[in-house]
């Protein structure tokens, strides 16, 4: 019998005594991504761990400091509204990737096109015949009492017939390793660039352990996005498309840029935009130039003052007719609050049912309605081993910790839940999963709870799933908030082929 | 292209160019200084007059100031509230340049964006106090790395073009403002001191990067006379106002083609064809220092009112460039 012959690069390498996970510490009652509770690597990530593994902490340092200078030169940035005007800080990025098995990632993709699929029915529907409410499978008053509902909307086919063009659904997994859907953004979810943008990161820094790992490519994004934003198009010849954002003091400004770029479509401001007989116009140096699909980074409040807000300088004027009239696609279409409403979060499984005839596959974190007395009852009762959450926040603002909160605060959330019960939910707080994450000052992997946001893209042909996402870490430790608002950095996420 | 990010090109190019022109006459002023030949007001002046900085800068430190060359460089190099400042060019180039990231190649935003971080760290800081020439050596080569690059890596479409355009008008503008600030040095009775004259001229062409280009054109020839020509009217000196005119129609005529009447931009075209031309005709006379103050005076005022022109016909009404009062102020 012949030996299988190995390749000379990685016959050649010396076993290193030490190994860079040992010694890591676990977190009590927490499922860890990568590692078993005894030390080690999970199976199906033993071989790109078995590269990790062998990595020094120096050369872990110095990849993170690389990292850290590309990062910035790149001007891979967010902007701090609390912050100066202007002011930009990179988004942490930690250099140890976390791993998603090719199993689970089957698992996820039926889910969340499951979901999409149901969420983009149920917008049809309340915007429609409201069939849903009035056979009562979802109280009117939780959808039509949401800050999101638009009433203008009612009636409207959206050109293309597609409501959520992109959708990031965050996901966090409990204890036991089971995923679970926290909840969803339907409106102008971001963050995707920094999934582009770690991946070139990660296989800097770790190109033998990538490699070895098998990992589906994630830069096919813009390309599918550009797609389906076409499929949408009122004018199929010659479709253009613009992103429209708010400008460079906007904290996602770097993403918009970025999926311009990558996408080869030109980034407007509202200023650039101008209507006239229905139909969006671009102001450009050799005269207008018309508009057909318009990938829009601002909120609903500010796309037409006419419509909106009388008040505000923003937006373009005729903007919401031009679309009510079919003439341009907005993406994603206008009213979607209602769907990633946190109130109507808890529906969710039974819009599923109810529409597609199909069970669940995701499960999603039980969840207390204030506005039903019972729920709030409990709700005040149990404050302090609650998270109570706004229900049309985003960010990780507006949040009450239960059980790292203190009294007075708990009293404030009390007095605020029981003047404004439909604003607020409340759900057990999830012990979310570790992974291993890189402690700079002590110089070895610590474990860090994370979550993922996978983004779901849809054409008039249906849902496709970006088999990857952005793993969002709660870097300070003992800390349970992923928000890069709120000390949070990102992991590239690496999910394997099967 | 969408006028806005014309306009943010236009602008960006202006800024990097105008970084550069203020380091190369900031260097050259302070090599000038060391040979003590000139009374150091005599050195300094004339950059915060090129500058358009004479009159806030005197009300601020007052006219003896002008006279101490650590409060001029300070003033030029980190002053937050001079528009015209290193240190507010940079920034502005850069602010110019994040608005239209989507339009930048990878590699230019990289540079731009490094030469603003260098600026706003300790390094920065430090290679100024240590090494002089060595800092404003470097802002050159990172603003010349940016231009550089825009040619390279990027997509030659108008984006390209209308920061060629800024560039040029930039620079014509700039070789402009220092010729007319020694005229009376480069023509008619000089300074009386030959010495002292020669020292001036070769500094005049420091400032404007045709130290070497001249002595190989004039053959070791200096006069004035000769200055004066080579930076004015040269065809073949890419800094000389005749070639930066040329090169600016040039460019101006790509992105609205003379023939194109129904697009918009041709008054503003044909302005600066018709300055080109003008200029092209004048003949300088070595004794009189008037007639090119006269010309010099006819290039800044036209090349300004091209500028201006742009921004109403081509680069979005109102025209709101970032750091607009920069241009006031000068």
């Amino acid at each position: 019998v012949t030996e299988i012959a190995a390749h000379p690069s990685v016959a050649e390498i010396p076993p290193r005594p030490t190994n860079l996970f040992d010694g890591y510490s676990f977190l009590g009652n927490t499922y860890d991504e990568l590692l078993t509770s005894e030390g080690a690597a999970r199976p199906a990530f033993q071989l790109a761990m078995e590269m990790l593994a062998r990595k020094s902490p120096d050369e872990v340092r110095r990849c993170q400091a690389l990292v850290d200078r590309a990062l910035l030169s790149r001007g891979v940035t967010f902007s701090v509204y609390s912050d100066n005007r202007g002011t930009e800080k990179i988004f942490p990025f930690d250099v140890l990737p976390r791993m998603v098995s090719a199993q689970d990632w089957k698992h996820i993709r039926a889910g969340l096109e499951q979901r999409v699929r149901a969420l983009e029915l149920f917008l049809e529907d309340v915007y429609g015949d409201a069939r849903i409410l009035r056979e009562n499978r979802i109280p009117a008053e939780v959808v039509l009492g949401s800050r999101g509902y638009l009433e203008q909307v009612r009636g409207i086919i959206p050109p293309g017939d597609v409501r959520i063009h992109v959708a990031g659904i965050d996901l966090i997994r409990d204890s036991s390793g089971t995923w679970r859907v926290l909840e969803d953004n339907l409106r102008t979810p971001s963050g995707v660039s920094y999934v582009l943008e770690n991946r070139v990161m990660a296989k800097r820094a770790f190109p033998a352990a990538f490699d070895r790992a098998r990992v589906q490519a994630v830069d096919t994004y813009p390309a599918r996005l550009g797609n389906a934003l076409r499929s949408v198009s009122p004018e199929t010849e010659e479709p253009n498309v613009v992103l429209l954002t708010p400008g460079p003091y906007n904290s996602a400004f770097f993403e918009h840029a970025f999926l311009a770029r990558t996408m080869g479509i030109d980034l407007v401001q509202a200023s650039d935009l101008f209507v006239d007989g229905d139909r969006v116009w671009l102001r450009t140096t050799r005269g207008p130039a018309p508009v057909h699909v318009i990938y829009r980074r601002i909120d609903d409040a500010f796309l037409d003052p006419d419509v909106f807000r009388p008040d505000s300088m923003l937006g373009v004027r005729g903007l919401f007719r031009a679309w009510q009239k079919g003439n341009v696609a907005l993406a994603n279409a206008p009213g979607n609050g209602i769907a990633d409403d946190k109130a109507v979060y808890p529906y969710v499984p039974e819009m599923i049912r109810f529409y597609l005839y199909e069970d669940p596959i995701l499960e999603q974190v039980p969840t207390y309605l204030c506005v039903r007395d019972d729920d709030r009852a409990f709700v005040i009762e149990h404050l302090h081993e609650l998270v109570v959450k706004v229900v049309d926040e985003a960010g990780g603002y507006g949040m009450l910790m239960g059980p790292q909160s203190t009294a007075e605060l708990r009293e404030e959330f009390r007095r605020r839940i029981l003047a404004e019960p439909r604003r607020y939910i409340a759900q057990m707080r999830v012990e979310l999963s570790s992974c291993p994450t890189w402690d700079a000052d002590r110089g070895c992997p610590v474990p860090r709870r994370v979550d993922l946001r996978p983004y779901v893209v849809s054409s008039t042909a249906g849902p496709w799933v970006l088999p990857g996402g952005l793993t969002r870490v709660a870097l300070v430790e003992g800390s349970y908030v992923v928000n890069s608002s709120q000390g949070g950095g990102s992991k590239d996420t690496w999910v394997l082929k099967p | 292209m969408i006028s806005r990010v014309a306009d943010h090109c236009f602008w960006m190019g202006r800024y990097v160019e105008r970084t550069e022109n203020a380091a190369r006459v900031l260097s050259a002023t302070h090599g000038l200084a060391l040979d003590g030949e000139l009374p150091a007001p005599q050195c300094w002046l004339p950059v915060l007059i090129v500058a358009g900085e004479q009159p806030a800068f005197t009300q601020r430190f007052g006219a003896a100031a002008a006279g101490d060359e650590d409060v001029v460089q300070q003033y030029m190099t980190w002053d937050e509230k001079n528009l015209s400042s290193l240190v507010r060019s940079v920034g502005a180039a850069r602010e110019n340049a994040r608005s239209i990231r989507e339009l930048l190649s990878i590699e230019v935003w990289e540079a731009i964006n490094e030469v603003y971080l260098w600026m706003r760290g300790e390094a920065a800081r430090d290679e100024y106090a240590d090494n002089r020439f060595g800092f404003y050596g470097r802002l050159r080569w990172y603003t010349e790395l940016v231009l550089g690059l825009v040619r390279t890596t990027m997509l030659h479409d108008q984006g390209v073009d209308f920061v060629g355009l800024g560039v040029l008008l930039e620079r014509a503008s700039w070789t402009a403002r220092v010729l007319d600030v020694h005229h009376h040095a480069l023509l008619g009775q000089g300074l009386a001191n030959h010495a002292v004259d020669t020292g001036l001229w070769l500094a005049i062409l420091r400032a404007c990067s045709g130290y070497e280009p001249f002595l190989r054109h004039s053959r070791g020839q200096t006069t004035g006379l000769a200055v004066a020509n080579f930076l004015l009217l040269e065809p073949k000196f890419p800094r000389s106002v005749r070639y930066c005119l040329q090169g600016a129609g040039e460019r101006l005529s790509i992105i609205r083609p003379p023939d194109r009447n129904e697009l918009p931009g041709g008054r503003s075209l044909q302005r600066l064809l018709n300055l080109g031309a003008w200029l092209r005709q004048v003949q300088l006379s070595p004794a009189d220092p008037t007639a090119l103050h006269q010309v010099l005076t006819q290039v800044v005022d036209e090349t300004a009112a091209v500028c201006d022109g742009l921004g109403e016909e081509l680069l979005g009404q109102p025209p709101r460039p970032i750091m607009v009062e920069a241009e006031k102020a000068g």
